[in-house]
């Protein structure tokens, strides 16, 4: 049985939809298709586009369009989540203030100005991710082009092959990487590639170049077609979109999940067993050029992960302790977002949601007694109360 | 690990053939007692010995009087062969070192000690009667004088010296690191050590002096008839007073806080042997004494029949709610499981927040296991969210501090609650300390109770 919820749970009022389901399977459809609907609890909301969610909504869950889904997440939902997706067959998000905050700022901001970067921290399992991608299905509404690294960790750690980087004898490739995230790049941001155009021409190797003026999608087919230059291929890219997002034909956002993995340490050593730091790699340096506040017309939203980090104690979930010296240098400054645990209101909204998706099927779980007692022992903690509500 | 804590050891006297005394193993105390007070009369107590190269006994040490007779411990190694007696020390020496003179019970001093305080029988070999009237009332002169010696030692007051101050003394003149309590030096009334026993019951000339000697139950049958007679007695007493048409007394005995002498105290009692039957007869006696209205007069004689029922246990108090600057109400609990202490305090008109040791529980007990323990106090009385707890804990493992945990806030919560909740909790077991700690490895098993491999060759 595929049981996730990490964080944020997201509803939507969906009409079609009646009231009694049957318990979740993989794309259950409601057989009862009860015309008249009852008006869903308090906790769902039918604003399904992020752009004109505000306090009103707060606490309560929309949901975004599957459709929608394949097409802005191709990476970068946490994996529980996508479980959670397939089991209810839809994804609900909840709209929380720490969300609604960097919205507002985003809304607000002034494009001439150089990018501001946001980075969300808070303990584990309060929901962090979930928070980062409610802002990428926003921008994405809102037409911008998403760079969206869904976990920096994954680059620094666990990698089977490390080349030399033919473009500078120092550094690091990484052919897997980078070609898995072209791909899910290239899926999320289609058009965008065909619209912008190269402004140099870069040469790949003996045989193979790449003319001023085509557009992106050649580099991106490049990259992937030959993996061996993936790296650089990336770098490209992110080089010509710093630079031509400051015409303003485009909106770009970073998103960078786990951004504490650029600046901390890595398990990957080279062949002569030394370690590697993260600054040897390719897509590393390129990820921390990116994120320096040099250019305008965009946004970096970053999010701080102890869960995937390495060498850092558990309890650690502030800026300082996660970046060290160096990345809080690096990210300086910056507007800090602490994501807490659910207020009482959420957590009742995401009780109430896991009810009336029959998700909780133990039926003392229905009582008042059950319902605080879910609340002592998750500690209103969004990651214990998924966990918590499994198995029951 | 036989010198653990030991001031004493034992050493082979190398003395001069001249001055061996066979039969004697002498024992040379470390000089390095701290204790002052001890020391200073030490001073005047001990004779001296210089740790030479040999042991040997200076010429002025007639047994002065005023040793004091120290009953063995047999299994003490420490004091192998059993220290008898702590000699004062003579004046004249200036050392500081302590002679203990040890003798092994079955040999007896000879030559050096002349007085009699020394001298022992062996008393297991004599007859039937093991120790001589005589003998037993020479050893209670010996344990008195000696506990006067023992408290001029210890510069405590003589007159005032109880058992206790004696077992204190000697536990600390005598550590020992045995653990069996019995097995320690002790220095009791003469009275406890020795047990009760008959003495001959028939003179020199073999005539019996108890004239139902030869009924072979001669206190049984004494006893019984002594109860008769006073049975008689209250029976005439009463027609005494029908006779005079005096009301007949009858105040109800109360039975219920006392019962009867059960067969092996009676038994202690009469120094022989009772029968089942012969036991019973004789409760059915004593009853049926009780049962006359008149047997008042014979209450002395009842009394030594019967014994007082132990109280019964005090109820536990529950303390009452203490107010904070705030106008809180709080209460504290203690809890305690396997090697784990908590404290709890427990705060009314709270949102379910707790803390240990200063930090969030969901932090603290990552484990849900240990959630659910914490959980359990509250959910039982259906107050999760309405009190707030601080807690600290100190030892064992994650476990054994969520239980110690768990006790202590069930114990803090009894006062916010009524007696028949709190009856309901101890009935669920909440209130309950849980005995259960670590069983001890035992030698030759590789655990507890996980045997070592068996290999059939």
């Amino acid at each position: 049985m595929l049981r996730s919820l990490k964080g944020l749970v997201c509803h939507s009022l969906k009409p079609d939809r009646g009231r009694a389901l049957p318990r979740a399977g993989l794309g259950s459809v409601s057989s009862q298709d009860v015309p008249a609907e009852k008006p869903r609890a308090i906790f769902h909301t039918s604003e399904s586009d992020p752009a004109r969610h505000s306090e009103q909504h707060e606490g309560r869950l929309y949901s975004i369009p599957l459709e929608e889904l394949r097409a802005v997440f191709p990476h970068g939902l946490p994996h529980r989540f996508q479980q959670q997706i397939q089991t209810f067959n839809e994804a609900r998000v909840m709209v929380r203030r720490p969300a609604l905050e960097i919205l507002a700022c985003l809304k607000g901001s002034n494009f001439a100005h150089p990018a501001v970067r946001y980075v969300i921290y808070g303990e584990r399992g309060t929901g962090k991710t979930m928070t980062l991608c409610h802002v990428v299905h926003y921008c994405s509404r809102q037409g911008w082009l998403v760079l969206h690294v869904p976990d920096a960790h994954l680059w620094v750690k666990n990698c089977k092959e490390l080349f030399q980087s033919s473009y500078n004898k120092d550094r690091l490739d990484q052919p897997l990487q980078a070609s898995v995230w072209l791909k899910n790049f290239k899926t999320s941001n289609e058009r965008f590639l065909e619209e912008i155009k190269t402004q140099k021409k870069y040469i790949w190797g003996r045989r193979e170049s790449t003319e001023e003026g085509r557009p992106l999608r050649e580099v991106v087919e490049q990259g992937l077609a030959r993996a061996r230059s993936a790296s650089d291929a990336v770098g490209v890219l992110l080089r010509e979109l710093k630079q031509q997002s400051q015409r303003g034909s485009f909106r770009l956002l970073v998103a960078v999940d786990g951004v504490n993995a650029l600046w901390g340490r890595s398990t990957l050593s080279k062949e002569d067993k030394s370690p590697v730091s993260p600054g040897e790699l390719t897509l590393v340096h390129n990820l921390r050029k990116m994120l320096t506040n040099d250019w305008t017309g965009g946004a970096i939203v970053t999010t701080l992960s102890q869960t995937g980090s390495l060498f850092k104690p558990s309890s650690a979930y502030t800026p300082q302790e996660l970046l060290g010296k160096e990345g809080f240098d690096a990210l300086d400054p910056f507007v800090p977002i602490p994501v807490p645990n659910y207020s009482p209101r959420e957590f009742e909204s995401c009780y109430g949601y896991y009810l009336e998706r029959r998700w909780l099927q133990h039926e003392k779980a229905r009582t008042e007694d059950g319902k605080a007692e879910l609340r002592f022992l998750s500690g209103s903690n969004p990651r214990q109360l998924d966990r918590l509500a499994g198995p029951l | 690990m036989w010198s653990r804590r030991s001031l004493v050891k034992p050493r082979i006297n190398r003395a001069k053939p001249a001055q061996r005394m066979a039969g004697f193993r002498l024992v040379i105390l470390n000089d390095k007692l701290q204790h002052k007070k001890f020391h200073l009369n030490m001073k005047n107590f001990f004779a001296l010995l210089l740790a030479g190269t040999g042991v040997y006994l200076p010429e002025d040490l007639p047994k002065p009087p005023g040793s004091i007779p120290v009953f063995p411990a047999p299994g003490d190694l420490a004091l192998a062969g059993g220290v008898d007696w702590v000699i004062p020390k003579v004046p004249s020496n200036p050392d500081n070192a302590v002679i203990l003179s040890m003798v092994l019970g079955q040999q007896t001093l000879r030559l050096i000690c002349t007085t009699t305080a020394v001298q022992r029988k062996n008393v297991g070999a004599s007859g039937p009667e093991k120790y001589t009237e005589a003998f037993i009332k020479k050893q209670i002169e010996e344990f008195n004088l000696g506990k006067r010696h023992l408290a001029n030692m210890m510069g405590e007051d003589p007159e005032t010296f109880t058992q206790e101050d004696i077992d204190r003394a000697i536990a600390y003149l005598f550590p020992s690191g045995l653990f069996d309590k019995q097995a320690r030096p002790l220095m009791k009334h003469p009275t406890e050590v020795f047990p009760e026993q008959r003495k001959i019951q028939w003179g020199e000339d073999g005539r019996p002096f108890h004239f139902l000697f030869y009924t072979g139950k001669q206190s049984y049958y004494s006893l019984m008839h002594e109860t008769y007679e006073k049975f008689l007695n209250v029976q005439k007493h009463q027609d005494q007073l029908t006779a005079q048409d005096l009301p007949l007394e009858k105040e109800k005995r109360n039975l219920a806080g006392s019962r009867w002498l059960t067969k092996i105290e009676l038994e202690e009692m009469l120094l022989e042997q009772v029968s089942d039957d012969d036991y019973s007869r004789f409760i059915q006696l004593l009853q049926k004494l009780v049962a006359l209205p008149c047997a008042d007069i014979e209450e002395k004689y009842i009394q030594k029949f019967s014994k007082e029922l132990p109280v019964q246990l005090q109820k536990v108090v529950i303390e009452p709610l203490q107010h904070d600057e705030r106008g809180v109400a709080f209460s504290t609990g203690e809890g305690k499981r396997k090697t784990a202490r908590a404290t709890a305090v427990v705060y009314d008109n709270g949102t379910g927040k707790i803390t240990v040791n200063g930090i969030d529980i969901l932090h603290y007990f990552p484990v849900l296991q240990d959630r659910e323990q914490l959980l359990f106090p509250f959910q039982f009385l259906g107050r999760i969210g309405k009190h707030d707890m601080v807690c600290t804990v100190s030892g064992g493992g994650r476990s054994a501090q969520a239980g110690a945990i768990r006790l202590a806030s069930a114990k803090a919560l009894r006062s916010f609650v009524t007696e028949k909740e709190v009856e309901f909790m101890r009935q669920a077991g909440l209130l309950t300390v849980d005995p259960r700690v670590k069983e001890r490895k035992k030698p030759g098993q590789e655990g507890a109770r996980r045997k070592f491999t068996w290999k059939k060759r």
